[in-house]
């Protein structure tokens, strides 16, 4: 029998701490779709997602409604669309893109990640074919989002391709400037890119994962937040291992909430159930925000030092409550600084407290990378391929996956305030600092060495 | 399952006070009898017990009632009822259910219980746990339920938040997996084993 607190607690994290599950992903493996001809190919992906994600929607209302918490998300995740555009032309990329984008209408479905070329070793002539219609294809779709793993642990840091994806990153912003480059938001540049991540704009299906399996993303910034104000409220002295403790109970609870729920949609649509990332994925809505815990945490000002190290716990404390609660935790997993989605971040890069280098320094310690963040316009190329380079070699060198959502915002100068609309948010356009001091080194191109794996001192 | 072949329901209503579930239990040790099993709580400053009780004769229930009721010895007086029990498979569900929570909160008002356990009634819902607290003006009503699954839930929640409006109530009715997942350690029962959806995969 359940407890009255207990259940009085649940209520709470459910409907006063909104607590969601962020997104529910089929994972779709779509390879047997490949055909010598673009209409055969995008018949046969019409005729596969609809087939497998039909019901996508309505299964997770029902579940969604059972257990009075919103599934928000449906979302749906392929394998490498590189790999299907092997022998075809610069038609076939927007071709299949199209096809994508008015299936996973058609299933309601609201992003299809996998639009995705691995490129950590070496750029094949499909991956080439993929990179270069991004400006194109995140243009004409809205629902397509991209990714390009340009670097991995045992493959070193393919400069070749981040020096095109800083031409790339600049093309897509331009094919979208009457959006303020919001084509580049549906786009991750990725180093050790997961092969099971139900988060967008990063997710797709790796070698080795099932046909089709359900992932799940928990969110809840807003119910960690809660929980340590209300720890805090109480009045007790407390350590910042106390507060390790109380963040960890809670992705404990989210991270079961997940599980519980993906599992169940997984059964009613006849699928594997993969992984639940228990990542935390802050929101603009006031509250559900990654900043506020840090600012939680005793820093009053996200930026001062101090930062990385409360970032570092309230990541380690995600990772260690979730692992108890799931013996299926996978994709990301840590907790999120997309900078124009979380409110709070966003205005620490407005007062100046924030800025690009720190930001860098915290995603050593935490998920993704340098994600959401609106650049100048006029960044040149090599300085954004530096950028990236550098939250690349944060990846690499660690052995974590590390990502960067770059938006160079075209005709916005630092201190520009830009609105890429719902779910997105806003933010100022941060400065760069030693913009055109990268040159050289990016013009050597060629691969950095995969790392060492001892003496890591 | 019974220590003795004869089985009495025991129910005790005090204000509470220390020693009365030693009282209680020794006066049903005097008879010979054995608890099987027992619930207490305490609310308003009001004790209540039931006990599931078993004795090696067959006595007049009355018996046992007053056996308990001259155990008092603090100045209080003890309500009793006994009745004999019927075997545990009399009740047992006429038909498959499903465990779920309902809650409410609002602003209290004369009927809340009523209205909602009326509904429930009329659709076959057991009602196996009932709280209900008055916090100031607000009024919260949580109860675990049995919910035969021939209903759709969502008909249900539909029904339940339309009666919450017109109260001006906060109403939900969720299934219980998510408050064992959100806060025990145990697992979850899966609600697909014990009711297969017309959705599920076909072997």
């Amino acid at each position: 029998m359940l407890r009255t607190d207990e259940i009085l607690s649940t209520i709470e994290m459910l409907h006063a701490e909104h607590l969601d599950v962020r997104t529910v992903t089929l994972a779709l493996n779509l390879d047997d779709c490949a055909a010598p001809s673009v209409d055969h190919l995008c018949k046969k992906l019409r005729q596969k997602i609809v087939s497998r994600t039909s019901r996508l929607v309505e299964v997770c209302d029902r579940v969604g409604s059972k257990y009075g918490i919103p599934l928000t998300n449906k979302r749906l995740a392929i394998s490498p669309a590189s790999t299907l555009l092997a022998g075809h032309g610069r038609a076939a990329a927007v071709e299949v893109a199209r096809t994508l984008d008015t299936t996973a209408a058609r299933c309601g479905v609201d992003f299809v990640g996998g639009f995705t070329a691995l490129v950590q070793k070496g750029i094949t002539p499909a991956d080439d074919l993929l990179i270069h219609s991004l400006p194109e294809v995140l243009s004409v779709t809205q629902r397509v989002c991209a990714s390009v793993n340009v670097a991995s642990r045992k493959a070193g840091i393919n400069m070749d391709a981040i020096h095109e994806m800083g031409h790339v990153l600049l093309a897509i912003a331009q094919a979208t400037a009457d959006r303020r480059g919001f084509g580049c938001a549906k786009l991750c540049v990725f180093a050790n890119i997961p092969e099971d991540n139900p988060f967008m704009a990063g997710a797709y299906v790796g070698s080795g994962e099932p046909e089709a399996s359900v992932n799940i993303g928990v969110s809840g910034p807003g119910v960690v937040g809660s929980a340590l104000r209300r720890r805090l409220a109480m009045g007790e002295k407390l350590t910042l291992g106390d507060l390790a403790e109380e963040i960890k109970i809670t992705s404990f609870r989210v991270t079961r909430v997940g599980e519980l729920i993906g599992r169940e949609v997984a059964a009613e649509l006849g699928l594997a159930f993969g992984i639940v990332d228990l990542s935390l994925a802050p929101t603009p809505t006031v509250g559900d925000s990654v900043g506020e815990i840090l600012k939680t945490l005793g820093i009053s000002r996200i930026g001062a030092p101090g930062s990385t190290a409360a970032m570092a716990l309230l990541n380690d404390a995600v990772k260690k409550g979730g692992l108890f609660a799931s013996s299926s935790v996978g994709g990301l997993s840590g907790a999120f600084i997309p900078v124009s989605e979380d409110a709070a971040l966003a205005d620490a890069v407005g007062q100046g407290h924030l800025v690009l280098e720190k930001l860098e320094a915290m995603t050593s310690v935490c998920s993704v990378g340098l994600d959401m963040i609106a650049i100048p316009g006029d960044t040149p190329s090599e300085t954004i391929a530096a950028l990236i380079a550098d939250e690349m070699a944060i990846g690499v060198m660690n052995d974590k996956t590390a990502a960067c959502r770059l938006i160079p915002v075209p005709g916005a100068k630092a201190g520009d305030v830009v609105d890429f609309g719902g779910l997105f948010g806003s933010m100022p356009v941060a400065e760069v600092r030693n913009a055109g001091a990268s040159q050289q080194f990016v013009h050597f191109g060629g691969r950095i060495p995969a790392p060492l794996q001892s003496l890591r001192n | 399952m019974s220590r003795h072949e004869h089985v009495y329901v025991l129910n005790v209503m005090s204000d509470d006070h220390p020693g009365i579930v030693a009282a209680v239990t020794g006066a049903v040790e005097s008879l010979g009898g054995n608890i099987d099993a027992c619930s207490q709580t305490v609310l308003g400053g009001y004790f209540t017990l039931i006990m599931i009780v078993s004795l090696p004769e067959r006595i007049e229930p009355e018996r046992l009632a007053d056996q308990v009721r001259q155990a008092e010895s603090s100045g209080s007086q003890y309500q009793v009822v006994v009745r004999h029990a019927p075997p545990e498979d009399a009740f047992a569900p006429s038909e498959p259910s499903d465990r779920f929570v309902i809650t409410a909160f609002g602003t209290d008002q004369p009927g809340i219980v009523r209205r909602f356990s009326r509904y429930l009634a009329g659709k076959d819902v057991n009602i196996v746990d009932l709280y209900g607290d008055r916090r100031g003006d607000e009024f919260v009503l949580i109860g675990q339920l049995e919910v035969p699954t021939r209903w759709d839930i969502r008909m249900l929640q539909a029904d339940l938040e339309q009666m919450g409006q017109e109260l001006d109530f906060t109403v939900k009715l969720q299934h219980e997996n998510v408050f064992v997942a959100t806060n025990q350690l145990r697992l979850t029962r899966s609600p697909l084993a014990s009711r297969p959806s017309p959705l599920a995969p076909r072997p």
